[in-house]
């Protein structure tokens, strides 16, 4: 009798372990990644937002041997059918690179069941299919800020935007509370071209040319490919301007130091999605994605561009101190996302100063 | 220089791609053309211009570039509507496609990662004149190209009024039975036209390349093709009307930016929409009196009058 017990015991056993490991391993033991994807709503070469992203996807990529696959220009419509397109092609994680995808891609995600990457959007996380990441370039605008304000001889700088997504938003506030904690008399002026103008140049450069007009001495632009309008204004003012006063512009996202843009720049917050990506594919590896990755200034996901032109070397040190100010906690940066409170804010920061 | 006087000097040089092009499709719809691919040929031209210019630093090769542009594509789609008889409606929206995609291939091939700009050579003439204040800059500190261009439409309009051309050109488009009767010949001046205004249309997209932003980039007309169809349409096909609708388009446009910068306090939204809100007062004021040419969008078959 016992010996029956044990045998049908034994039995059990020797199914049910196997079973058990063999679905331990379903989970850990997913195949190593060897392909991602990146969407990107614009052109790769309009050396901001989608040029980062690509640039950066690719060259993880080639360090880790994986292949990149690279869907340029979608625009902003549904993206559905690109990221099925990219299912079928056997595409182990689709980076998502526009917080305008920041609804469709969950969706496919859960329907698809293609782990995807999306932006500004930590309320979609979910475990093994969706991670986002987070541009919190609020900080590093601050200190262009407090260098804006320390470098303006007009007593006037400007905010020129392509839009108002809150990738935008969080570095417009950080800039002008920078300025405001630096110089509250220094003169703030907030302009956006447009709604969602991220390749319009030619409203881009008008909407520049009226800043300067208004006394703007050094411009803050977010643009994209629009940045370029913002650039060609600037040029043409300081060739017209010859010995008189000229104008400087701080960059977002991508380091044009070695473009024709270099001698105007004083100085940019870069990006560099370096560690988001490895992050997300080590995650996926190891069966831990959906996270939220932060880039920020303790992780150097954002940093401050050493300005390419002379800058006072008590400026360079008023920025040093204001960055350790922020790593220490003894300055806080406001992180406003939202166009309408961005708008109070600003409001209240030009009435303080008033 | 004052925010209104940069304003005014950014409108009227604004409105230029968008008179040209527009100028240029009033022509095709003058002789019963219609060209939705506007913006392509812009763009098309908008290349072309800007390759010119970058490669060898002349800004007449680079306006010559965009006209040859867009009148080899007028070319093609005047043969396309008139002799074999396509939905100029299916051309059009091909053109706009194929000139958005092309051109950012192109560019692409060219220029790779790259993003080229070009100085500010162009010269200005009579700067020495624009100290006169608020209109002095707007009148006198533009580049030369600007004169030229508003000069050119501004004569192609009395032409087009006073002379032959403007009146075969007409009845093409109104009646070209009739026209056909008295000894013109439909389709070679619809072929001509389609030429000579997607012509236009390229030197405009030359313009917003190598005059107003400097640099070319992918999809960069972001509209203006489309604006210029309506303009031509709102503005009866006559360049006078148009140069003067282009220039409350651009002035109401840059208003949105300079209202911006006041103590108003009006989100951005509202701002964006004025230059749009303008031209739908302007339909409803003018649209009342707006005709098209009766024979717009149809192919020419002679003697197939009545069957």
């Amino acid at each position: 009798m016992w010996f029956r017990r044990a045998f049908s015991v034994l039995a059990c056993l020797g199914i049910l372990v196997p079973m058990v490991v063999i679905a331990g391993t379903g989970v850990t033991a997913r195949e190593a990644v060897d392909r991602v994807a990146i969407i990107t709503p614009a052109s790769r070469s309009n050396q901001g937002w989608d040029q980062q992203g690509v640039d950066t996807l690719v060259a993880v990529g080639e360090e880790r041997g994986i292949e990149v696959e690279v869907v340029e220009n979608a625009g902003y419509d549904d993206i559905t059918p690109i990221l099925r397109d990219l299912a079928d092609d056997g595409v182990d994680l689709i980076i998502c690179h526009a917080a305008g995808y920041q609804t469709v891609c969950p969706e496919f995600a859960a329907s698809d069941g293609v782990p995807v990457v999306v932006t500004e959007n930590p309320g979609a996380v979910a475990e093994g299919l969706v991670a986002d990441v987070e541009t919190q370039a609020q900080e590093v605008a601050y200190l262009a800020g407090v260098m804006a304000a320390l470098e303006t001889n007009t007593g006037t700088v400007a905010v020129v935007v392509s839009g108002e997504p809150p990738t935008w938003n969080y570095m417009t506030a950080g800039f002008a509370q920078g300025v405001a904690d630096t110089d509250p008399g220094v003169e703030f002026l907030y302009s956006v071209i447009g709604e969602a103008a991220y390749d319009d140049a030619p409203n881009a450069r008008r909407t520049t040319e009226t800043v300067i007009a208004a006394g703007a001495d050094i411009v803050f632009g977010m643009g994209d490919g629009a940045t370029f309008g913002m650039i060609q204004a600037i040029r043409e003012h300081n060739a017209d301007a010859g010995d008189g006063e000229q104008v400087r512009f701080i960059d977002v996202i991508g380091d044009k130091s070695d473009s024709d843009a270099a001698d105007l720049l004083l100085t940019s917050v870069l990006f560099d999605y370096t560690g988001a990506f490895s992050q997300f594919i080590d995650d996926l590896d190891a069966g831990t994605f959906g996270s939220v990755y932060t880039m920020n200034l303790e992780n150097e996901g954002v940093r401050l561009l050493d300005p390419p032109i002379e800058v006072s070397e008590e400026t360079m040190a008023r920025v040093d101190e204001a960055a350790q100010g922020i790593l220490d906690g003894e300055i806080e940066v406001p992180a406003i996302s939202d166009a309408g409170e961005l708008s109070d804010f600003l409001d209240a920061l030009t009435e303080g100063a008033a | 220089m004052t925010v209104l006087e940069t304003l005014l000097m950014a409108s009227v040089l604004s409105a230029v791609p968008l008179m040209l092009a527009a100028a240029g499709e009033a022509i095709g719809q003058r002789s019963g053309l219609l060209n939705l691919g506007v913006e392509g040929v812009m763009l098309a031209g908008a290349l072309a211009g800007f390759v010119a210019v970058e490669s060898s630093g002349s800004f007449v090769l680079g306006c010559g570039a965009g006209l040859l542009a867009g009148g080899v594509i007028g070319l093609l789609f005047g043969v396309a509507a008139t002799r074999l008889a396509a939905s100029q409606i299916v051309l059009g929206l091909g053109v706009a496609l194929a000139g958005q995609g092309g051109t950012g291939f192109l560019f692409r091939e060219r220029y790779g990662l790259n993003q080229p700009l070009l100085s500010s050579g162009m010269s200005r003439p009579f700067d020495h004149l624009d100290g006169v204040p608020v209109v002095g800059p707007m009148l006198f500190g533009q580049k030369w190209f600007v004169y030229v261009a508003w000069v050119a439409v501004l004569l192609m309009g009395l032409i087009l009024r006073t002379s032959r051309v403007g009146l075969v050109l007409k009845a093409t488009g109104d009646s070209p039975f009739a026209a056909d009767a008295a000894g013109v010949s439909v389709t070679t001046v619809r072929i001509l036209a389609a030429v000579v205004g997607q012509a236009l249309a390229g030197l405009g997209g030359a313009a917003l390349a190598i005059v107003e932003v400097g640099f070319f980039s992918p999809g960069m007309t972001v509209g203006i093709g489309f604006i210029a169809i309506a303009i031509a349409m709102l503005g009866r096909q006559d360049p006078l009307r148009i140069a003067a609708l282009a220039l409350a388009f651009g002035v109401l446009r840059g208003l949105g930016a300079a209202l911006q910068l006041t103590s108003i306090d009006i989100r951005s939204e509202f701002l964006e929409m004025i230059p749009y809100v303008g031209v739908i007062m302007l339909v409803v004021v003018m649209g009342r009196r707006a005709r098209l040419p009766a024979s717009l969008g149809l192919a020419y078959h002679r003697g197939a009058r009545g069957e």
